[in-house]
């Protein structure tokens, strides 16, 4: 069992450019932690320094207490699994998954044992004698967690395991390593591009932007109250909408004009632009609400109806962006309709200028900082 | 393609056919003539059929020294065989080490070290026969295996195509490899090798023909009738003292030494349509 502690990671590459800006995160026994964030945030290059694949240029990377800069991946005691599985083509599952233990100059029967009995937590056992190439994806995606829970590591590193696979199988494969990973209790860190993914597989998220540690902590957490203009945009489906606004004396002021009288949560003064986000899910039809002071007049552009929910795609004049609206699956709303729409101050998230929230409570601005 | 025209089906199969007679035809001419006596082929022009003689003239090269050649047959096959075993098993493991250092290793001058290699593709054997001569005459090479085989044992194009191919393995293999305690050599004994297995295969094929072909140098080189080779006394065989050429030990001999080649291919024909069905990757 094993807690993993990054201390002021950074990676520079010799041509100058900089990978991974100071990152500090602990993970604690048994702790899933899924890092999350766009293609080229750094999230992968910070697996592989777990990993060993790559050098740490600075910082101190310690498992259990024992520092690991410079070991050899192989002395690390983690596993890795792949995203494109990486199996040896030319060995059977059985030899895939021993592999790593062969090495280790482990007598063949307890080789044996350990690959069946981890076939079997895995439902591989039909299976090893196979190669690779004659298993369906989700299959390989199995022998891949094989591979790496037959070694009994201290870590799991996932690098996008699921991303190869179909949308049914990535359903189901997600659950499964939930599964697998709370019954076997071994901290990992799993590595994602895919919102969903990271919200449902997560005890903790990091949100990774260009090389730098966004937010971290629950998933609700940070769904909730996002730290940041990015964080905000990056988790949720479909993504927050935001306003841009500029403060006012009665309230705030949208881009065409039309004058909300909302009270902000944190005194501004007069003139400062800021970005109002609001979740499709809060924005609701003012008919609902009569006492609200704050009415969004829009245009429906586009339905998706997804059968629960029925996305609207909506105008609100003044703004480029679509005002993104989930609408309850039976609404009979149909293009071109106009509705009016409110939503509740306390759902909604001000941003600054800068893209740092400004209406944090007190817990949760503890909670974000405090990675460590 | 196939198209769905039986004249034209006809039409190619007749075409391949008369092609394949067309090559074996000088194989079958040499074949024949090894079967004759030395009047008839003096009397006649090539004969199409096989004659009363050809239990005769083999046992005859296999028996004890051919004219002129100082030498059986049995001691130019062996001698040849070991030739180009030496030199295909030689290449390829020098090349494979060879790309296995240029492709995975990050070390200085890795570039300049594979267009070095690259460019001694451009000279063949002949440009550089007399400096190597020197060489091997120096240390003392001449008319032995190691002198036959060493001068022509590095090859540029083994460790080109092999690099090749190792460019394409995935860097996560590598990498997994790595995470799973493997080390350099485990790589390349556990995963690299056989996964070039259907590479290693041809390139074993075409390496052991072009040893076995090998003439100019080891003529060069070889004086001792013990260390002559079966392509070498053809030749040699052509010039005989007494003026008659011994059509029928000519023909005997190129019919044996057609068959190592042979074999060779035909036992690994079989690895390598086999890599070619089942696709490991």
């Amino acid at each position: 069992m094993a807690t993993l502690r990054l201390n002021g990671i950074r990676k520079r590459y010799p041509n100058g450019i900089t990978a991974l800006h100071d990152i500090d995160l602990d993970v604690v026994d048994g702790e899933l932690i899924v890092v999350v964030g766009p293609s080229g945030c750094g999230k992968s290059t910070l697996l592989r320094t777990l990993a060993g694949l790559e050098a740490i240029s600075d910082g101190e990377l310690t498992i259990n207490g024992r520092r690991v800069n410079e070991l050899e991946p192989a002395e690390r005691d983690i596993a890795m699994v792949f995203q494109n599985y990486a199996l040896y083509p030319h060995m059977s599952v059985a030899g895939n998954m021993g592999y790593a233990l062969k090495n280790r100059g482990m007598p063949k029967d307890e080789i044996r044992r350990r690959v069946a009995a981890t076939a079997e937590l895995l439902g591989l056992s039909e299976l090893l004698e196979r190669r690779p190439r004659q298993l369906s994806g989700g299959q390989r995606q199995r022998v891949a967690m094989g591979r790496a829970i037959v070694r009994e590591p201290q870590v799991f590193l996932f690098d996008e395991p699921l991303s190869n696979l179909d949308a049914k199988l990535r359903v189901q494969m997600r659950l499964e390593i939930r599964r697998l990973q709370k019954r076997l209790g071994v901290t990992s860190v799993y590595v994602t591009h895919d919102q969903v993914e990271a919200m449902t597989l997560a005890d903790r998220l990091v949100v990774m932007n260009a090389g730098r540690v966004e937010q971290c902590g629950t998933p609700m957490a940070l769904y909730e109250q996002p730290a940041t203009l990015f964080v905000a945009s990056f988790l949720g489906s479909p993504a927050m909408n935001f306003l841009p606004v500029t403060v006012h004396r009665d309230g705030v002021v949208l881009p065409n004009g039309t004058q909300l009288a909302l009270a902000l949560p944190v005194a501004m003064p007069e003139g400062r632009v800021t970005n109002l986000g609001v979740r499709p899910e809060h924005l609701v039809e003012a008919a609902s609400r009569p006492d609200t002071a704050a009415v969004l007049d829009v245009t429906v552009e586009m339905l998706e109806p997804l059968g629960a929910d029925m996305l609207a795609y909506t105008r609100l004049s003044g703004l480029e962006e679509w005002l993104v609206v989930r609408l309850d699956g039976a609404h009979a709303a149909h293009e071109g309709q106009r509705l009016s729409l409110t939503f509740s101050l306390a759902d909604c998230h001000v941003f600054d200028a800068d893209g740092r929230r400004v209406s944090m409570t007190e817990g949760a601005a503890a909670k974000a900082q405090a990675c460590q | 393609m196939h198209y769905r025209r039986p004249g034209l089906d006809r039409l190619s199969h007749a075409l391949l056919v008369l092609c394949c007679l067309l090559f074996l035809l000088p194989v079958w001419l040499a074949f024949t003539a090894s079967t004759h006596t030395p009047g008839e082929l003096y009397s006649q022009t090539a004969p199409l059929w096989f004659g009363e003689a050809g239990w005769d003239n083999y046992r005859h090269l296999l028996d004890g020294s051919v004219g002129g050649l100082g030498t059986d047959v049995l001691t130019l096959l062996i001698n040849s065989t070991l030739m180009a075993l030496g030199i295909a098993i030689g290449k390829i493991a020098i090349s494979v080490l060879a790309a296995y250092a240029i492709v995975f290793f990050a070390f200085p001058c890795r570039r300049l070290c594979f267009w070095l290699i690259f460019i001694t593709l451009m000279l063949p054997v002949e440009v550089r026969i007399l400096p190597t001569f020197e060489v091997v005459a120096d240390l003392g090479l001449l008319d032995s295996y190691a002198g036959l085989i060493l001068p022509l044992i590095a090859s540029a194009t083994a460790t080109f195509l092999l690099r090749q191919f190792y460019l394409t393995i995935p860097p996560e293999l590598v990498e997994a490899a790595r995470i799973d305690g493997a080390g350099p050599w485990r790589f390349l004994r556990d995963i690299l090798l056989p996964l070039s297995k259907t590479n290693l295969a041809a390139l074993f094929v075409i390496m052991f023909l072009y040893g076995w072909n090998q003439y100019l140098w080891p003529l060069l080189i070889t004086n001792d009738a013990d260390y002559l080779t079966i392509v070498v006394s053809l030749k040699r065989l052509l010039t005989s003292a007494d003026g008659l050429v011994p059509w029928q030990d000519v023909t005997a001999t190129a019919v044996l030494a057609m068959l190592p080649p042979i074999a060779v291919i035909l036992l690994m024909q079989r690895y390598f349509v086999k890599g070619l069905v089942d696709s490991e990757k």
